[in-house]
């Protein structure tokens, strides 16, 4: 029998990112607290987590921080008892300016990591056909300004370009007579655009007591990815017209909206001791993820498409700080965040599940101008759950800890001595 | 700062503790006892595909796949034996890039990968070894048991073949059916045909010492007659005192039901546990749907395909609609013009017409009717491999591979469009596994699909 085939091959699946590819790591004192910031924001992280907050600070304020994230990943499926993952440490930054131009006005600069995700596995592992690599990379510049229209309410906006690094590697099922299959190799860039708009308010301020609160919304971003390549090898030389060596490919990445809405109450216990509680109420608008497409510029390249169909979700975060002496913070707290993957949709890169985290915190002001922040929480997750497309079902364990330190410096403030005494 | 440092270092000494992985998953059989397990079936069960049975291909046969995974869960289990064939085997179909375009090229054509030195004589040295493997290409169910003496004459000629000793045939051997040679098969039972005692395969079941058993039997009670067209062969059966005898017709669902008794009451006798799959809907084969009416015609540039309904010569040519099936063997004649005039129409050997297809699927359901009546009666759990088919039919995957139906591109049927690849025989041993975990409580692993390979392109 001899037939002249035609040959049409089913797409390449295409994984995506898991939940939690939005990094939550964008300030170490805020990380000691459950990640609660938007009704507190008292400090230069107020750039990102809610500028209506910026008219608090005094002088000119610079914090850097960094973020060391230590992913453990594993898997159970029918065939294997235990797969690792093989991903890397992580090590999101933040850099925060803020500082006061006039009486009502301050301005401030962002500069943070603010969605990211990289995740390994060893090449020949069994779902090595939904990914073998992937990663995503972005850097966010925040320039914002903020205005105190009144003593008790400011806001601040900031515009926000983002830029994403995006790789993706998979294994291609497709058998040569001297190849048992192929490779893809995705990578591609690109530049977006939005905003962070907050207000800050304050409700009671006393010797005894403070009482703020604050809204913000960062807006979705969608990275175009333009000009991506896509590299194809190990293909049998009669399917190559459908998998060139390089192509190029468009996709899009979208990145979620987030609104939230915070409060903080601090009591103080006497001149010099306080405690302070916070919340924050989080709603990630995760829906815009919806699919996850890339359209290769070789025709005889099938399209990919994923359906993603995730959730918008709440997250809720608590968390308390004891001053002591005004020199040494003991911080403490948590979040409730839920998934936004149904089970269906659960990718075996990252498996992200309903949790509850533990956070803690530790600072230190060294002097009026040198604040030292650590800050250290611990997941520890189990999901059964399947990536329904891709027909692969696994029990994860996921275990993470990240470790926070950040620096902030404070320049140019007029002396306490200076400032008018209260009688 | 010597706190912070203080508390870094406890940080990261409890960092360096946490511990992921998954422990070892606690194997067990369960209730089932996999000391000797006996798979019987037939092409399927073999390692069939790409049209012929060959090294690799007998590797990654189903059972062999399971036996495997079984001995995890179930390590003292007897020694795992299919009669082994070397390379080729019997010859097979592989694909060759030729001009920029992909060709199918069979075992006969140029090029082709032929049969192996040894595939002569295969078998017939191995008659005394018991194996676990009994899949017999071709064999039906039929075929296993005889209900009465002229059955037994012909199961015994088809399995083991005819040693003639009629005027004139006297000392000629009419070779019996090449893939079962690895068993004996007695000798004729008929006066003419030396008068011996006949050993059936059913009988070869009694005398497996199976301690469990896999049963895929009856897919060729449908199958025989859906690919080749609806053509039963006739042997002139005159000289025997037995007049026509049909090959190759649909069974009857009322014999279907007694010959499948009697292969699970000889599994039954033995104490063995098991399971049974039904057949699958083998219209939904690439073999019937890889060229449509609608392809041909677009193909070919045709208005109208022509074809000849029903059997023989006396069939009617009439324009064919979507609802006849054209087989895949019928790709050459169609390069050549067949099909396209009322003159020149697609024989019916290329054609499971409308109302062959009806017959094909009334039988099917009948036939899974009584597998699953008659398992039921013995208690054996069922495997619906019809049902399993249909969810591959609109495509879905397995560990990231797309799997669909379709020939060549679909990843799971070899050439021949009716057999599993060894990725489409892994995925059926792991409908096997699943199916025995359930009803057995055992916790035999399922294997990576991703493993075995699918179609090997040029």
């Amino acid at each position: 029998m001899k037939k002249i085939l035609s040959v049409i091959l089913l797409a390449i699946s295409a994984s995506g990112f898991a939940g939690g590819f939005q990094l939550n790591v964008q300030s170490v004192r805020s990380l000691g607290m459950g990640g609660a910031y938007c009704g507190f924001a008292r400090g230069t992280e107020s750039v990102f987590f809610n500028p209506g907050g910026m008219t608090n600070l005094k002088g000119q304020n610079f914090t850097l921080g960094c973020s060391f994230i230590f992913p453990l990943v594993s898997l159970q499926t029918d065939a294997y008892d235990n797969i690792n993952q093989t991903s890397p440490m992580a090590t999101p930054i933040h850099f925060y300016y803020g500082g006061q131009i006039t009486e009502k006005l301050f301005v401030g600069l962002g500069i943070n990591n603010q969605f990211g995700s990289s995740s390994s596995f060893e090449d020949d592992w069994q779902g090595r056909f939904i990914v073998q690599n992937i990663s995503l990379k972005t850097f966010s510049y925040q320039p914002t300004i903020a205005y105190k229209i009144h003593d008790l309410i400011s806001i601040g906006a900031g515009f926000v370009i983002t830029t994403g690094k995006f790789a993706y590697e998979k294994a291609v099922p497709l058998t040569g007579t001297s190849t048992s299959e192929g490779k893809a190799v995705l990578s591609g860039s690109g530049v977006t655009y939005g905003f962070n708009a907050g207000f800050f308010s304050t409700l009671i301020d006393n010797d005894n007591m403070k009482l703020t609160l604050g809204g913000d919304y960062r807006s979705g971003q969608t990275i175009n990815l333009e000009n991506g390549v896509a590299n194809f090898s190990d293909i049998p030389v009669s399917l190559q017209t459908s998998f060139p060596a390089e192509t190029k490919f468009t996709g899009k990445l979208n990145l979620p909206s987030v609104i939230t809405a915070g409060l903080a109450f601090q009591y103080n216990l006497n001149e010099k001791n306080s405690i302070t509680l916070v919340y924050d109420f989080n709603y990630t608008g995760w829906s815009s993820y919806d699919t996850l497409a890339f359209d290769f510029e070789n025709e005889d390249t099938p399209d990919s498409k994923t359906t993603k169909a995730w959730v918008n979700t709440p997250t809720q975060r608590f968390g308390i700080e004891y001053a002591l002496n005004e020199m040494f913070f003991f911080r403490a707290g948590g979040y409730y965040d839920v998934t936004p993957i149904l089970d269906g949709f659960v990718s075996p890169e990252l498996p992200d599940a309903t949790q509850f985290v533990p956070t803690f915190g530790f600072g230190m002001q060294i002097g009026e101008n040198i604040a030292f922040d650590i800050s250290w929480l611990h997941q520890d997750t189990r999901r059964t759950a399947s990536l329904t497309d891709a027909g692969f079902t696994a029990n994860y364990h996921r275990i993470a800890d990240v470790i926070s330190f950040s620096t902030t410096i404070k320049l140019f403030q007029s002396k306490p001595s200076d400032a008018p005494s209260v009688n | 700062m010597r706190n912070y440092l203080i508390l870094t270092g406890i940080i990261v000494t409890a960092i360096s503790c946490r511990k992921v992985e998954f422990d070892e998953v606690e194997r067990t059989y369960g209730e089932a006892d996999f000391s000797t397990y006996i798979a019987v079936g037939n092409s399927l069960t073999q390692g069939f595909q790409d049209g012929g049975v060959y090294e690799e291909g007998q590797e990654n046969s189903y059972p062999a796949i399971i036996a495997a995974q079984m001995e995890i869960v179930f390590p003292g289990m007897n020694t795992w034996r299919q009669p082994t064939i070397y390379g080729n085997g019997s010859g097979y179909m592989h694909l060759e890039y030729v001009d920029g375009e992909i060709e199918v090229v069979s075992a006969g054509d140029t090029n082709g990968y032929v049969e192996d030195g040894s595939w002569a004589n295969w078998g017939l040295s191995e008659q005394g070894t018991k194996f676990n493997n009994l899949g017999i290409s071709g064999i039906t169910l039929m075929q296993c048991v005889a209900i009465n003496n002229d059955e037994l004459v012909i199961n015994n000629g088809i399995l083991g073949g005819f040693h003639i000793s009629i005027p004139p045939f006297i000392d000629q051997t009419i070779p019996g059916n090449p893939f079962a040679r690895f068993m004996d098969f007695g000798d004729n039972p008929h006066v003419l045909l030396g008068g011996g005692t006949p050993i059936q395969y059913v009988d070869h079941i009694e005398q497996s010492n199976a301690t469990f058993f896999t049963c895929w039997l009856g897919d060729n009670d449908v199958l025989g007659y859906a690919t080749s067209g609806g053509i039963p062969t006739e042997i002139d059966g005159t000289l025997l005192g037995m007049g026509i005898v049909e090959f190759g017709n649909l069974s009857d669902p009322t014999e279907f039901r007694m010959k499948y008794d009697s292969v699970l009451t000889a599994f039954s006798n033995l104490g063995a546990k098991g399971v049974c799959a039904t057949i699958p809907d083998v219209t939904v084969i690439p073999y019937f749907n890889t060229f449509t009416v609608a392809t041909i015609k677009e193909d070919k540039f045709y208005t109208e395909v022509w074809i000849t309904e029903g059997q023989g010569t006396g069939g009617t040519v009439r324009v064919a609609t979507d609802a006849d099936l054209i087989l895949l063997t019928a790709v050459d004649s169609i390069e050549t013009g067949m099909g396209g005039t009322e003159t020149n129409p697609l024989t019916d050997d290329y054609v499971l017409d409308v109302a062959e297809v009806s017959d094909v699927r009334t039988a099917t359901t009948q036939f899974n009717a009584a597998i699953k009546a008659s398992a039921a009666m013995f208690n054996y759990p069922v495997l619906d491999m019809y049902a399993f088919l249909e969810t591959l039919k609109p495509g879905i995957a397995f560990e990231g591979i797309g799997i669909s139906p379709t020939y060549i591109s679909g990843g799971a049927f070899s050439l021949d469009g009716i057999h599993l690849n060894p990725r489409g025989y892994a995925i059926a041993a792991n409908e096997f596994i699943k199916t025995i975990n359930a009803a057995y409580g055992s916790n035999i692993p399922t294997v990576s699909v991703g493993a075995y390979r699918g179609v090997v392109f040029p």
